[in-house]
């Protein structure tokens, strides 16, 4: 079946991954981060040890879903293409700086468009950065930017990310070894289950649909072209019916148990960092997850960076905190991002402006 | 809405040979204009040029004088 064939059956896709996540959300997963890619890959790089924040430690078998989604339906549909050699340590960075970006402002463009949803005005807030980092991709790309072609490599190589995924679930389920949270947001979930069924579906769908952020707003910039968005529109559609059937619809700032910040500067700039690595990755971060699954290597190496650099910021001290109550005072305590995090945003942007004017487009050999 | 009809779409490996692609057909009035690849054509995510079939020749000599790499030219209801 050709989902992108016409707007309402990308529309209809979209509204498919939202019905996943709403799915999600009733059943577990934390408010408002129903199906975060940033957050849950953070969550599965605690669960191998790669970092010790004891509240975000779980491997999400969403993430393991979502690969392994691609995989099978890009193998089924004929459609699994095995390829490598796109600059792969440049794509290495791009996914750190991606997720950087994507926990200063507590988020990936997937959990700000769900944020949206719930009335969070920090990420509309934040989708202005989002759009002005696509933008300044776009005039990248039209200067000549590339990181140079990939090309088919051997077929066992674009498996290799599915087949660790596979691996992290078995773990998961059939051992003690992978750490999983007793409290905070890593503790909260969905049944095993339910959430790798939820994983395989959006995954297939995403896969079928080509849905992206950036590339929503990319093609908009570029073409004017509204195929993409319309795909996100949908989600966001289901998204919205959701929260305000569930009564979690709450429209301002400084929404407390949402795990979001209100420092606007931070928001726009963490999210201008994601969506500047992700038009030069050529992707947001489900969308790597994605292209990985039906075979690139590339994507798959960006992959790898978004699980270091959910490392790099909660051992380093990154990663902003949401504004909660406390529970004894009951007085509401603001989010904020930690002077590191700051630090670490801009060298993201300016690393996002050397890797974008020194990596040309070379003319035929 | 644009009606769909059968086209010459040239795809490209990179993004950026889409835009250069681009910038010289702008450059020497040759016809066409950017789109997102065909679904039916690729899985992935890139950008292509689309124009009337009778293009075909004038694209192909634009390409070579332009250091223009194609990946593939198809025909398709686009």
């Amino acid at each position: 079946m050709n989902l992108a064939d016409s707007k309402k059956k990308l529309a209809l896709a979209g509204l498919g991954c939202g019905l996943v996540a709403a799915c999600l959300a009733f059943f577990g997963n934390p408010a408002n981060m129903a199906f975060c890619i940033a957050c849950f890959v953070r969550d599965m790089a605690g669960s191998l040890g790669m970092h010790q924040a004891e509240a975000v430690q779980y491997a999400r078998p969403e993430i393991v879903g979502l690969v392994c989604g691609s995989f099978l339906i890009a193998v089924v549909t004929k459609e699994y293409r095995s390829v490598a050699g796109s600059s792969p340590l440049i794509r290495f960075i791009l996914g750190m700086v991606i997720m950087i970006g994507s926990l200063v402002f507590l988020g990936c463009p997937l959990r700000m468009v769900i944020r949206m949803s719930a009335g969070d005005l920090n990420a509309w807030v934040a989708l202005i950065g989002f759009i002005l980092g696509v933008a300044t991709g776009c005039f990248a790309l039209k200067q000549g930017f590339s990181l140079g072609r990939s090309h088919e490599t051997n077929a066992a190589s674009g498996a290799v990310l599915p087949a660790i995924m596979a691996g992290i679930l078995i773990l998961a389920v059939c051992t003690t070894l992978l750490k999983a949270s007793e409290a905070g947001p890593g503790s909260m979930h969905a049944p095993i289950l339910l959430s790798l069924v939820g994983g395989l579906l959006f995954g297939a769908l995403a896969q079928k649909s080509r849905m992206c952020f950036a590339g929503s707003i990319r093609d908009v910039i570029l073409m004017k072209n509204f195929d993409l968005l319309t795909v996100i529109i949908g989600l966001f559609a289901v998204m919205l019916v959701f929260n305000l059937a569930m009564g979690k619809f709450t429209l301002g700032f400084d929404t407390p148990g949402v795990i979001a910040h209100s420092e606007f500067l931070w928001n726009i700039l963490g999210m201008y960092a994601v969506g500047f690595a992700a038009v030069l990755a050529g992707g947001c971060p489900l969308r790597q997850l994605i292209l990985a699954g039906q075979g690139s290597s590339d994507a798959a190496v960006t992959v790898l960076g978004l699980f270091f650099g959910a490392a790099l910021c909660h051992n380093l001290g990154l990663a902003a905190s949401g504004t909660a109550l406390n529970p004894e005072t009951q007085e509401l305590v603001a989010g904020a991002v930690p002077m590191n995090g700051k630090v670490a945003c801009i060298i993201c942007i300016l690393v996002c402006f050397i890797i974008a004017f020194t990596n040309k487009r070379k003319a035929r050999a | 809405m644009r009606k769909k009809e059968l086209r010459l779409v040239v795809t490209f490996h990179t993004t950026a040979d889409a835009m250069a692609m681009e910038k010289a057909c702008q450059e020497q009035n040759a016809p066409g204009r950017l789109i997102p690849v065909p679904r039916t054509l690729s899985a992935g995510c890139g950008l292509a040029w689309c124009a009337g079939l009778d293009a075909r020749e004038t694209l192909l000599r634009l390409m070579d004088r332009m250091d223009i790499e194609e990946q593939d030219i198809h025909q398709c209801m686009v």
